[in-house]
């Protein structure tokens, strides 16, 4: 878990990141489904593509609401240290991959990756962190 | 750095959960405290002093 569940904090931060979840999935078949059977052009393309980045976006705001506002300061500790090592593993995969797209002429990767990295990282590094205090 | 939290909260009978619940933080802060793995910020250490109603120095001392 990479939020305290008992605090105020962690529980307005999975009231807000669940339902996010749901606003980006449905919005992410929104798109998809618009884009299958109206075939959109022009200015509408760019709305409907940019749509599902919107809850992403704002999920990473919940993440920033929930440091802000946790007044654990140990759980406060391994939230920040957490998404320090998600930070730093999306962007050394992106770079990585990004100079062997350049140089090796590796097949190219969506950079919406870096963003799925930044939480895996994130989640798992929050575990092993919590598991280091036991 | 070292601590006498867990004689401290002996004295009182108090479990790690009572004393977080006192501190308003998780029972893992205060474990982490107790295990001297996490050192609290000088509002935590003010905190706990009071409610121990001594001084933080008696609680908390800086040998490894």
């Amino acid at each position: 878990m990479l939020c305290d569940p008992g605090s105020k904090a962690g529980r307005r931060y999975l009231y807000r990141l669940i339902p996010m979840s749901v606003v980006y999935v449905a919005v992410v078949y929104l798109s998809k489904w618009s884009f299958r059977h109206f075939h959109p052009t022009g200015l509408v393309v760019y709305l409907l593509a940019i749509l599902p980045a919107l809850p992403m976006v704002g999920s990473l705001a919940i993440v920033g609401l929930y440091v802000a506002e946790e007044t654990d300061e140990f759980e406060r500790s391994i939230l920040v240290r957490s998404i320090l090592w998600g930070l730093a593993a999306a962007l050394a995969i992106s770079s990585i991959w990004g100079t062997l797209e350049d140089f090796a002429q590796a097949p190219h990767l969506s950079s919406f990756l870096s963003y799925l990295s930044f939480w895996i990282v994130m989640a798992i590094s929050g575990v092993i962190i919590r598991l280091r205090y036991r | 750095m070292k601590n006498r939290l867990r004689i401290l909260r002996a004295e009182r009978s108090w479990s790690q959960a009572d004393l977080a619940q006192r501190l308003e933080v998780s029972r893992q802060s205060v474990n982490a405290i107790e295990t001297g793995k996490f050192d609290p910020s000088l509002p935590l250490a003010f905190k706990l002093a009071r409610l121990f109603n001594t001084s933080i120095e008696t609680i908390f001392s800086d040998e490894e």
